[in-house]
């Protein structure tokens, strides 16, 4: 049963101090309804993914949106939040189960957090002071060390990124920024600058996901197949492996390229988990898009630019459009949607028929990673 | 090599069984797994490499190389910024977190051989000092 995205909304991401979560993903879910035009009464079960908004947030937004009564599930997997919520309403509908879902996703993230995110107190290497900006500084310095990476290829992903914001209502960055901006940036942690970091945001984001049977009578010439949602988390590491290199996003990948029947030669551009400069080299990488070690060097040339070779965040991703972990997954969906629908404007991608999101998030001592989701969607 | 700081009785460990401390030195304590050898730090309850149950407690070396550092110059309240943080592997095949001391920031490197040492490094509600491990670097081998 082919799975198909039929509605995509979103709020626009940034800081919200006049209104909470809950008011975040009512906006979200009722765009997303009115993208797809179905009945709210053919919405037959919800997935809500959210890491710090309290228990039972989901049901609090059906019961503002004409939805409560339906099964509902609030799923919690750090910064795949939101893609592990859209793999839920996939699998269901696979499964046979349903035939219409919602999936969304939401974060108030800035009533939580200043500054940077730790893995916890609790946590082994949060106690020795690890900080989430410290992991990936700590890589970059390995990426730097294996290939000859330099500070300005690092920062020149930030602002292809924050260039690609600028070109989205809906990012919380709204102004371009130079090399030299990203350098002369606050540092984090070395040699991470403070550009390096996506932000701290507010925002939430919905898909509206129906099946094979379904999609007919809702409209196929908007919808989106959803070819694969893979899921994995990370392994305990032994012995000492490169941290210049991530086994979790590449094994993630290569089960979602099973899955899709397609390879990452197919993919026309990406959404990656790019909440820092790093990472965004990282998954790149680890999703075969570029060769292992190259991707600084490649995108400083400009290939992964909207009209590059093969375009990576072009909605802004999480350095330019903002991180509300909740949300994040989702809103990459979102830009999916609108790409290969051919509604993303200015940064429209030309021709682009396969779109690839990929989200890993949450840190765990002795562990690669703790969650990571790749997500295939097709014209 | 330093003598490795002596600490009084009257201690809390940072983390109960990943340290302890035998006439006066002390050591960090992993697991070794007895069906195929993985060395883990912490030692898990199953080896993730081959799923055996049983594990031994291995002493780790006092000593390992720097696998990659950061400066933190940012972190939570009860952090005092600047420190150093570093991945340190050892030759039993393990890599540790930890903050190094006794060296400037600028002078850490991928490859400066370090230490282990054991240093109070907060109070508990008693008041009662409570000892973890740091790095410091270490003469060349
Ligand atoms: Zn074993």
């Amino acid at each position: 049963m082919d799975v198909y995205v039929v509605g995509a909304g979103m709020t626009k991401f940034g800081k919200h101090p006049d209104r909470d979560a809950v008011d975040l993903a009512v906006e979200a879910v009722n765009e997303a309804i009115r993208d797809a035009g179905v009945d709210r009464r053919r919405i037959q079960a919800a997935y809500c993914g959210h890491v710090y908004g309290g228990m039972v947030l989901g049901q609090k937004v059906l019961a503002r949106t004409g939805l409560a009564g339906i099964p509902l599930a609030n799923v919690e997997n750090a910064c795949s939040s939101g893609a592990t919520a859209i793999r839920e309403g996939y699998l269901a509908i696979r499964a046979g189960e349903y035939d219409v879902v919602l999936a969304f996703g939401v974060e108030h993230l800035t009533t939580r957090f200043r500054g940077a995110l730790t893995p916890g107190e609790e946590d082994l290497e949060g106690a020795l002071g690890l900080t989430m900006p410290a992991v990936y500084a700590m890589r970059a310095v390995r990426h730097m060390t294996e290939f000859g990476t330099t500070r300005e290829e690092l920062a020149y992903v930030s602002v292809k990124n924050k260039r690609n914001a600028s070109l989205n209502p809906y990012a919380q960055f709204q102004n371009p920024v130079t090399v030299e901006d990203v350098l002369n940036s606050r540092p984090i942690a070395d040699p991470l600058r403070l550009l390096d970091c996506c932000p701290v945001s507010d925002g939430a984001a919905a898909v509206i996901l129906a099946s094979e049977r379904v999609v007919g009578e809702l409209g196929r010439s908007r919808a989106v197949r959803l070819a694969a949602a893979s899921l994995r988390t990370g392994t305990v590491e032994v012995g000492l492996p490169s941290m210049a290199f991530e086994p979790l996003t590449r094994a993630t990948a290569q089960d979602a390229y099973e899955r899709a029947g397609v390879g990452p030669e197919d993919v026309d551009f990406a959404e990656v988990h790019d909440c820092f400069s790093i990472a965004e080299v990282l998954r790149v990488e680890g999703l075969g898009l570029y060769p292992v070690g190259e991707y600084p060097k490649r995108a400083a040339r400009g290939e992964a630019d909207i009209g590059g070779r093969l375009p990576i965040n072009p909605s802004g991703g999480l350095l330019g459009k903002g991180h509300p972990l909740g949300a994040t997954g989702v809103a990459q969906v979102v830009e999916l949607v609108r790409q290969l629908r051919g509604e993303a404007g200015p940064r429209q991608i030309e021709g682009a028929r396969v779109g690839l999101a990929h989200c890993r998030g949450g840190k765990a001592a002795g562990v690669e990673g703790a969650a990571c989701t790749v997500l295939i969607a097709t014209r | 090599m330093s003598e490795t700081e002596v600490v009084s009785e009257s201690y809390v460990p940072f983390r109960p069984g990943l340290l302890r401390f035998e006439g006066g030195r002390g050591v960090l304590v992993g697991g070794r797994c007895r069906g195929c050898g993985a060395v883990y730090f912490p030692a898990p309850e199953v080896c993730a490499r081959c799923q055996g149950e049983d594990l031994d407690r291995v002493d780790l070396s006092g000593r390992g190389a720097v696998y990659t550092y950061t400066v933190v110059r940012q972190s939570t309240p009860e952090f005092r910024t600047p420190y150093v943080l570093v991945y340190v592997d050892f030759p039993e095949g393990v890599r540790v977190l930890g903050q190094l001391v006794g060296c400037e920031p600028e002078a850490v490197r991928v490859g400066m051989p370090v230490e282990v040492v054991f240093e109070e490094v907060a109070k508990d509600p008693q008041g009662r000092p409570v000892v973890g491990w740091r790095f410091q670097p270490a003469e060349e081998a």
